[in-house]
């Protein structure tokens, strides 16, 4: 079988400029840390960016100004703060921000996944969220109908399909057979949705091994492109049964992302002054810290 | 007895509005302090939902947020938004919904997306998340939030997740839950006339004065004639707050 294995550089080379790519963090739980981080290094230019509740992969992205639209359900960085450079850039209008909710996101994306172009959902009426969508440039993805059984009026919402879905999970084999442990919010859509599918991986694993467990494949190889193996990919945010999200850091983090004027002194520190994952993982506390952060056995974080 | 704290007042009121045998989806913060206080005292058999995907975690230390994998620690399942938003709340068969808000206004709307200033500046917040999912679909809703004008209001500065949208029905909304239930302050316990929909003083708590509630709150207020005092958290309670469930004060402070 196809051994997928490629690093994050190779893979985001081979995405171009103007993309709609789906992250699958949420808040400061296995975001695409890596993948971000690498996107910026390369200076990708006038991304869409799509995710049910947007974390710190999604902020970082929109505060380094890659992206000119959003596709959210919500965010934050839980007790750390808000999503700073998101919020800003929608006070600022540098992006175009299409506001739905967790559901409707696992929808959309739902659709997509299952070769549907559109889907019925009975949340978002008779709220300004959606008269916002309507009155915007979403108003083509956003549609009210009655039930043609029942007369009952349903929200449509058209299905969506990007163009790369990158999720960050604990296990992966060669080719692709990927294992989330913990809650999975709308990853399983998510990724089924994407035209390309890329999982980061913590673990790569022989297929042996996940022939042990297949009840805990939520990704199958053959809708898999590549695999990236980068343990602590997800750093500072949490990856369960792996290591917990480091608070030092995510403190550090909204302390420059609360202002403008500060971020790009975080960019510059963390992610461009350093060439790869490996080496901004020394940056931020090496082996020592990644040690402190990894899981309780039993905890699990 | 140690002197109950307004937080407290607010989790050991909450936790009073769940029936043992429930089913809950739950947002993080003050109505997950709330709903775990319900679990740990009178609804043991209480099941209890994150949007995410967990359910009926018994998590050793508080959570940050709601991924915050504290939540994940001894969970009986552990599935996704399609499945719990979807397959347990839009299905119909999720009793309470307990939620935050920025603003809330007297029809028990709710804002959680972003604030105007009197210049008409806007601050953008966390958005809907599952807010307008849970608000629309529960059986019914509860919501938790600090008093004040700001917070009260009359009119709202985003209509993030509907309650009874201009006074009109549920039916009239096309939305499938009954609607706001319950609005839980630092100040009262606040519930919705069955016909108007219109809020309605259900309890005050016994630190506070009525007039300084009326003056507190942004939108009409109905004041029945015999209005009585919200219990007062009782020491076991005040023990299971600050000892177990939030010890370091994360939501209770």
């Amino acid at each position: 079988m196809a051994d997928k294995v490629k690093t994050v550089a190779e893979v985001v080379s081979t995405i171009p400029d103007g993309s709609h790519i789906a992250l699958g963090g949420f808040a400061i739980n296995r975001g695409c840390i890596a993948v971000a981080h690498e996107l910026i290094r390369q200076q990708k230019k006038n991304l869409t960016l799509s995710q049910g509740v947007v974390g710190l992969d999604t902020d970082l992205l929109v505060g380094a100004g890659l992206v000119s639209r959003l596709i959210m359900g919500g965010g934050s960085l839980d007790r750390f703060g808000p999503v700073h450079c998101v919020n800003r850039a929608r006070e600022t209008r540098s992006v175009d921000a299409h506001d739905y909710s967790s559901l409707t996101i696992c929808f959309r994306y739902l659709a997509g996944a299952l070769g549907l172009s559109f889907i019925p959902v009975k949340s978002l009426l008779s709220s300004e969220v959606l008269e916002r969508l309507e009155a915007g440039s979403a108003a083509k993805d956003v549609k009210r109908m009655k039930c043609p059984f029942t007369g009952e009026e349903y929200l449509l919402l058209r299905a969506l399909n990007p163009d790369v879905s990158f999720v960050h999970v604990q296990i992966a084999d060669h080719e692709g057979n990927s294992q989330i442990h913990g809650a999975r919010w709308e990853n399983e859509e998510q990724a089924k949705a994407g035209r390309r599918v890329i999982v980061i991986t913590e673990e790569l694993v022989p297929t042996e091994y996940i022939q042990r467990y297949p009840e805990q494949t939520i990704i199958p190889a053959h809708r898999v492109e590549a695999v990236i193996h980068q343990p602590f990919g997800a750093h500072p945010t949490a990856v369960f049964q792996c290591y917990d999200f480091d608070a030092d850091h995510l403190r550090l983090y909204v302390n420059h992302s609360k202002r403008a004027e500060t971020f790009p002194e975080y960019v510059k520190t963390y992610i461009s002054g350093t060439k790869d994952h490996w080496e901004y993982l020394e940056k931020v506390g090496g082996l020592r810290r990644m040690n402190e952060l990894k899981a309780d056995r039993i905890l699990g974080y | 007895m140690p002197e109950a704290r307004p937080t407290e007042i607010m989790a050991a009121a909450g936790a009073r509005e769940i029936r043992d045998g429930e089913v809950v989806v739950v947002g993080i913060g003050l109505p997950w302090v709330a709903c775990v206080l319900a679990k740990r005292t009178h609804a043991p058999r209480l099941t209890f939902l994150l949007e995410i995907g967990v359910m009926n975690a018994e998590p050793k230390d508080t959570p940050v947020g709601v991924a915050d994998p504290r939540n994940f620690y001894r969970a009986t399942s552990w599935t996704s938004f399609r499945d719990v938003m979807g397959m347990s709340l839009q299905r119909g068969v999720v009793d309470v919904g307990f939620l935050g808000a920025l603003e809330i206004d007297g029809f028990g709307n709710l804002n959680t997306t972003l604030l105007k200033d009197e210049f008409g500046n806007i601050r953008y917040f966390n958005g809907s998340a599952g807010g307008n999912d849970t608000a629309s679909l529960a059986k019914r809703v509860i919501v938790i939030m600090r008093h004040n004008k700001r917070k009260l209001r009359h009119v709202l500065a985003h209509l993030t997740s509907p309650g009874f949208v201009g006074g009109r029905s549920r039916r009239e909304l096309g939305l499938r839950g009954d609607g706001p239930h319950r609005l839980i302050t630092d100040n009262a316990v606040i519930g919705f006339d069955p016909d108007t929909h219109a809020a309605t003083l259900v309890s005050l708590h016994p630190i506070v004065r009525l007039e300084d509630v009326l003056e507190n709150t942004g939108f009409p207020l109905h004041v029945p004639r015999d209005v009585p005092p919200t219990p007062l958290p009782n020491s076991e309670e005040i023990r299971l707050l600050r000892d177990e469930i939030d010890p370091d004060g994360i939501y209770l402070s």
